[in-house]
């Protein structure tokens, strides 16, 4: 008694109910029109229930808040963590503060998706058209204005001027003015820093040059301005600025905008299939912007006195006091600043569409909600660096030195002894680097760019580590350098020196990797929460300023994976000796 | 040198589905949940309902991933229902899921295996 039954009909019928319906039934019938023409079809607009529409829209939403949510959460509470448990000191404005670190995720949820949407699209149709319907000298033009112009756009540059209300006059003139009346004009020199790194960066995708001696000829001129800066005490208080800016530039609006560009040309040329194209650009676009605010700073230096500035500030000072203009204040300021730093990049990004290349725009709806998406985004980001990042970061910073030092405000400050409490602002601001930069979703990506490129000789966990340990170290020696208010330039020049010896000795590969991991680890989270602890860490040890730690930041991951890839070389190479070897004894055998 | 043979296998049936990017990994686990043995992702551009839903569109990725499974006919609606929950596709735009017949396919088969469905046939026939 025993019937055969196929295992398939018996698992069809336990499985849910499954009508059929031919697809015929669907699908339209072509309509024709009068004249018997075949009129296109235009599918009527779905309406969705609200269950769908929450089925539509949950994914989306969360998995870009999510992402925000793993970049900035860590940080904040570790700042928080760290300042109520090690220095036992309660957050003041908290409510403030999480309110503003609310802002800043939502910001940046908003405005990346803005960016996906609304500027990526002109920044492909730009890179692949444009190469090939105008003159290189044209591409060039437009490479300049696009380098200025995603500068401007960049989220981490509003920290530069939230970090500047943190300068007083007195103590470092020349930085107060360039970060207070001039800001704009520093931020046009960072701007046209990028924007000739971008030129640069596109002819040696042109003509396939050695990243290593444009490496070299672009040191030599920054570390001759440090030293000619340092010989002037006003003028080396902006050396820690400076060289700051370089890792503020690179951010999610200028790599790929910039890189896609750069691709385009590549590709044009013929030249685009060598498996470093996409290198180097973000390695020149934070070294430019050093020289570019250098020289700035020179130029300010020529035209006004200390005096003046001192005197100016004073003004300023007067006209805060009585409250100024509706538009001197939050949050007015910030959506200006918003505006003033979205719409100019989008109406130029138009031009070169509309009039260079006179193509069109496509799914102009979508481009213009994530035009507004950006603009919205930088608007509430803008907000929430200076209630959020900034606040928390400088109260941290401000309070770390408790550890070692008497604070003002600070009950039975120092906490510990002062060779323990430094071990632990050191540990602390190793910690912070070595997290934030593991978190930065770029620096995966690199990871595994990395290892496909290494054919996984280097493997991504090894870089993202190297990368980290680099930061961690940087963030730790430029935290400490303000505790014995050393010169910033007794640390940049020596490791600058030694990351030039260990270009020589690597390879292309890991030369074009290693610089760029540097630009690639300081995403809109870190550089102003890295900055505004550096200034409150400064205002409460005696160091003159507390710039200095990005490029600290900087330098460190270059050495690292330098160091790292040289060994992967000489593992490599005793590898290869000893099969050599192996391979002589053998025969020898044989013979 | 032994002569190399291959083993071909019938009652095999190939699901296709396209999901958004980023949301192939979990139907790949509800079809391997359900006995498929493995699974091919690439990725393309697509459209359709996107255009059709207005603003909402935006929240559609154009990207799209789509998975390749091989089933035999009978694990084949089990793992076309899993794959069909997993990726939600009762949704508008969420995805679409289709089944092609294939006539034969062939891969590495465990000698062991071979050894054992031989002596089953041989003792049936």
């Amino acid at each position: 008694m025993s019937d055969k039954l196929r295992y398939g009909d018996f698992a069809s019928a336990m499985t849910i109910n499954q009508v059929s319906i031919s697809y015929n039934e669907l699908t339209p019938k072509i309509a024709v029109d009068a004249d018997g023409n075949e009129l296109p079809y235009v599918p009527p607009k779905l309406s969705l229930t609200p269950r769908d529409l929450f089925r539509v829209l949950e994914p989306y939403i969360n998995v870009r808040v999510v992402e925000q949510l793993r970049s900035v959460v860590p940080l904040a509470l570790y700042l928080a963590l760290f300042q109520l448990l090690i220095l036992r000191t309660g957050v003041t404005d908290a409510g403030l503060i999480s309110g503003g670190v609310i802002a800043v995720i939502l910001g940046l949820v908003l405005f990346m998706e803005g960016l996906k949407l609304g500027l990526m699209p002109f920044g492909e149709s730009i890179g692949t058209v444009l190469p090939a319907k105008a003159a290189l000298p044209v591409v060039m033009m437009v490479a300049l204005l696009l380098g200025v112009g995603v500068t401007f756009a960049e989220p981490a540059i509003g920290a530069l001027q939230a970090a500047g209300s943190m300068v007083t006059a007195e103590d470092a003139p020349y930085l107060w003015a360039l970060l207070n009346p001039w800001s704009g004009t520093l931020v046009l020199s960072v701007g046209v820093g990028v924007g000739l790194a971008a030129v640069l960066g596109m002819l040696r995708f042109i003509y396939n040059w050695s990243l290593k001696p444009l490496i070299y000829l672009t040191l030599v001129p920054a570390l001759g301005l440090l030293l000619y800066l340092l010989s002037d005490p006003e003028l080396s208080k902006t050396i820690g600025m400076a060289w700051d800016c370089g890792a503020v530039t690179t951010g999610p609006v200028t790599v790929p905008l910039v890189l896609s560009l750069g691709i385009g040309v590549a590709a044009a040329t013929g030249k685009g299939d060598t498996s470093l194209s996409g290198f180097g650009i973000v390695t020149l676009a934070s070294l430019f912007p050093i020289i570019a605010v250098m020289l700035l700073v020179i130029y300010l230096a020529s035209t006004v006195s200390p005096e003046q500035i001192i005197q100016q500030a004073a003004v300023a000072q007067a006209e805060i006091a009585s409250a100024g203009q509706w538009y001197q204040q939050t949050p007015w300021v910030e959506a200006i600043g918003g505006f003033r730093a979205i719409v100019p990049l989008v109406l130029f990004l138009l031009f070169v569409i509309k009039v260079v290349l006179r193509e069109s725009v496509h799914n102009a709806g979508i481009v213009t909600y994530g035009i507004v998406l950006c603009v919205v985004g930088m608007v509430i980001f803008n907000i929430g660096l200076s209630y959020g990042l900034s606040k928390l970061g400088g109260q941290s910073g401000g309070l770390v030195p408790a550890a070692f030092a008497t604070v003002h405000g600070v009950d039975g400050s120092p906490l510990y002894g002062f060779l323990l409490g430094l071990m632990i602002a050191g540990a602390f601001a190793w910690f912070l680097g070595y997290g934030s930069t593991l978190a930065e979703p770029a620096l995966n990506a690199l990871g595994i760019t990395v290892e496909t490129l290494t054919n996984g000789a280097f493997k991504k966990s090894l870089l993202m580590n190297a990368v980290a340990f680099g930061v961690g170290c940087g963030i730790a020696a430029g935290t400490l350098r303000m505790v014995f208010d050393l010169p910033l330039a007794w640390f940049l020049i020596p490791t600058y020196l030694l990351a030039a010896v260990l270009t020589a000795l690597s390879t292309e590969e890991f030369v074009n990797v290693a610089w760029d991991s540097a630009g690639v680890t300081t995403g809109p989270v870190t550089v102003p929460l890295v900055l505004a602890m550096g200034l409150g860490f400064g205002n409460s040890t005696a160091a003159t300023d507390g710039f200095g730690i990005l490029s600290m930041a900087s330098i460190g991951p270059i050495l690292t994976v330098l160091s790292v890839g040289l060994m992967i070389q000489l593992k490599l190479y005793r590898q290869r000796q000893a099969e050599v070897e192996e391979g002589h004894s053998n025969e020898k055998d044989r013979s | 040198m032994s002569k190399r043979e291959i083993t071909v296998l019938t009652d095999v049936a190939l699901i296709t589905c396209v999901v958004q990017r980023g949301f192939a990994d979990e139907v790949i686990a509800a079809a391997r949940d359900a006995g498929a043995q493995g699974a091919t992702t690439y990725y393309a551009r697509g459209s359709g309902v996107r255009e059709r839903l207005g603003i909402f569109g935006v929240a559609i990725d154009v990207e799209k991933e789509v998975i390749n499974v091989v089933v035999s006919q009978d694990q084949l609606d089990r793992v076309f229902e899993r794959m069909y929950l997993a990726g939600k596709l009762d949704t508008p735009g969420m995805g679409f899921i289709h089944v092609t017949a294939l006539e034969k396919a062939a891969t590495y088969v465990p000698e062991e295996v071979k050894e054992k469905l031989h002596r089953s046939v041989r003792r049936r026939g």
